[in-house]
């Protein structure tokens, strides 16, 4: 396939090619979902071994999903500009040494989330894995532009995962985390997709900007950042958070909504770039948000 | 007994400061008096003839005109003394829970720090030529003095809050809504004191967002830019373009449509409930006809092309609305929810 790159690139490879195969800046953002799930999940503190073993098993788990993704997407990584710098599309690690690498990681993985936390979380990370590096990157990614929205469950899953490490159960409160990052998936990967209209149409990959056109991908936005918006309000209005949360979640929405609307009706250049940086300071604070409500819950709402 | 009365005094000299700054903005005489505190350096409006003469050479790109000076000057008068009002509660507050402990304290501090910090907003609005990320932090600043006097003269009127003890563990469902409501009200007044201090209330005058074709006419980064503009005089903002205005009175109409869907059906969803408390039900009726007039005055202003009187009643009647909302959601707290 890309022999001819491969050799010509494939200096020394560093541990540094080894962590950019698992995506570790995407992992570090699906980390704090989980994290902030342990401890959305307890009035207490996490038991930190759960703490610690539990977050390196998931860890673990999103870096393989990560390199297989680097592998199964070797051809169209190279040909677009933002991805042609991957250590296997360029060559500098080979697909039979990322897959191993992926392969020791899950097996790691599995293994401590098995033997240390519990089986339910064991078998909902695979889920996670199996969702994105197989029926995401493999099928849905290149058969409908509804890819990022199905595919966006395996993305949102990390909080249910952190929550089921430390109760062993599936909470409807969870369930509403997940929600959350599901709804925001489409907006914020959309925003990308539509600054990257033209990589995804030279690799054939049938992105909605691609399939649908850019006017109507910036519709669909706005769309799901207000449906996104409103599902932000359930853990308030479930009484899981409280008036911390509600007011800095109404902040960010505002902004969010801000940059949807100006994408839609009144873009300026580079815009939906702005509006990809922001998705993901806006799902951060929402989290830490989240996390610093729990222990610092104003008492006005008294239940 | 004198704090109960003062607090009484206090709502009422607040809507009245309120309302002033509206009239004040809606006149034109934010800048009547060019220095702060005084007004071309006097205690009242400079009348006899030296003194204008006076102050015309100390301030010569801003002649005296006393039709504007005056508004101005009776705000700083009524805000003035509203804060030596709010500083006499937190005086007797202190005082008088050495014999009742269980008065409210955290009120009239936050009240007494946040008056303080009004002053300031007021100088700034003043020496910063009518900046306008300054005005509408002064006209919320303002609210929320009001609502805060409110909220404390309520609390003084009523005995104590019931201990909470009803469904343990499960949320007061309708006061999360209702504090919910708070915040939606809170935004779209914010949007209102944006198009005031940005002199856009006047750039659409069709029903119900804006002449057609305004969707061409669309400048965000303009419309909302906080700060950063690098110049010292923002009377009539003439640092905008009218596409930036139209952007800011459209997201003030569609504010409107949010705030009124939102709060409409919360208020006939509460009014539909069984087992709501009386003081539950006069409450959401009347915070639903203080929002029926609040639209009015609204559609008033588009259709009369900003009648001063409609247009400070616009800016009371919001502050009302606000009030009763708040009223409401106390009476939601204090209830516990609504029983099944």
């Amino acid at each position: 396939m890309n022999r001819v790159i491969s050799r010509e690139f494939s200096s020394a490879v560093s541990w540094r090619d080894y962590l950019e195969l698992t995506k570790p800046r995407v992992v570090m953002l699906l980390m704090l979902t989980a994290i902030v799930g342990m401890f959305m999940s307890t009035p207490g503190m996490v038991p930190l071994d759960v703490l610690v073993l539990g977050s390196i098993g998931m860890a673990f788990a999103m870096g393989a999903a990560a390199a297989v993704n680097h592998v199964v997407d070797q051809r169209i990584d190279s040909v677009m500009a933002r991805t042609e710098n991957r250590p296997v599309a360029k060559g500098k690690i080979s697909p039979q040494k990322a897959i191993l690498f992926a392969a020791t990681l899950s097996v790691a993985s599995m293994f401590i989330l098995s033997f240390f936390i519990n089986s339910l979380t064991a078998f909902l990370t695979l889920f996670g894995i199996v969702g994105y590096a197989f029926i995401y990157t493999m099928y849905l990614k290149r058969a409908t532009p509804q890819n990022i929205v199905i595919g966006g469950l395996a993305g949102a899953i990390p909080p249910l995962l952190g929550w089921t490490a430390v109760t062993n159960s599936i909470d409807p409160h969870a369930l509403l985390l997940v929600l959350i990052v599901f709804v925001w998936t489409p907006p914020h990967f959309w925003a990308l997709a539509i600054h990257r209209r033209d990589d995804y149409a030279k690799a054939g990959i049938p992105m909605l900007p691609v399939t649908h056109g850019i006017d109507y991908t910036k519709s669909a936005v706005l769309y799901y950042t207000i449906l996104m918006a409103l599902c932000t309000l359930l853990p308030y209005l479930t009484g899981m958070s409280g008036l911390i949360y509600l007011a800095v979640t109404l902040v960010l929405n505002a902004i969010f909504l801000y940059y949807a609307v100006r994408l839609k009706f009144a873009p300026t250049p580079g815009i939906a770039m702005k509006t990809f940086g922001y998705s993901i300071v806006y799902l951060m604070c929402l989290f830490i948000v989240l996390l610093v409500d729990h222990y610092f819950t104003i008492t006005l709402t008294a239940q | 007994m004198w704090l109960k009365r003062l607090s009484i005094i206090a709502v009422v000299l607040a809507l009245c400061v309120v309302a002033l700054g509206a009239y004040t903005r809606l006149k034109d005489a934010g800048l009547g008096c060019p220095d702060w505190p005084g007004c071309y350096g006097h205690l009242v409006v400079p009348k006899s003839s030296e003194a204008v003469s006076n102050a015309n050479a100390a301030y010569p790109e801003r002649p005296l005109e006393a039709h504007k000076a005056w508004p101005e000057m009776i705000h700083r008068y009524f805000a003035s003394t509203l804060g030596l009002v709010i500083f006499s509660i937190l005086f007797l507050s202190f005082k008088a829970r050495k014999s009742n402990p269980q008065l409210p304290i955290k009120t009239p501090l936050a009240l007494a720090i946040l008056v303080v910090f009004q002053g300031l907003l007021g100088m700034w609005t003043v020496t910063l030529g009518l900046f306008p990320t300054v005005v509408m932090a002064h006209l919320l600043g303002g609210f929320t003095t009001l609502c805060l006097l409110f909220l404390l003269a309520v609390r003084l009127h009523s005995s104590p809050d019931p201990v909470q003890n009803s469904g343990q563990g499960k949320p007061n469902m309708a006061l999360r809504f209702g504090i919910l409501g708070i915040f939606i009200l809170a935004f779209q007044i914010a949007l209102g004191g944006w198009t005031a201090a940005n002199y856009a209330a006047t750039v659409c005058s069709d029903l119900p967002i804006c002449q057609s074709g305004w969707q061409q006419h669309v400048n965000f980064e303009e419309a909302f830019k906080f700060w950063g503009h690098g110049i010292d005089d923002y009377e009539y903002a003439t640092h905008l373009g009218a596409d930036a205005k139209i952007t800011i009175h459209v997201a003030h109409r569609v504010g409107a449509i949010i705030t009124t869907l939102y709060l409409g059906s919360l208020f006939i969803w509460l009014l539909t409930r069984n087992g709501i408390s009386s003081t539950i039900r006069q409450a959401a009726v009347a915070a639903l006809a203080v929002l029926v007039l609040q639209i009015a005055l609204g559609i008033t202003n588009v259709v009369m092309n900003l009648p001063l009187l409609v247009a400070v009643a616009h800016n009371g009647v919001a502050a009302i609305l606000m009030m009763s909302l708040i009223f409401l959601n106390l009476s939601l707290y204090r209830s516990g929810g609504i029983k099944p």
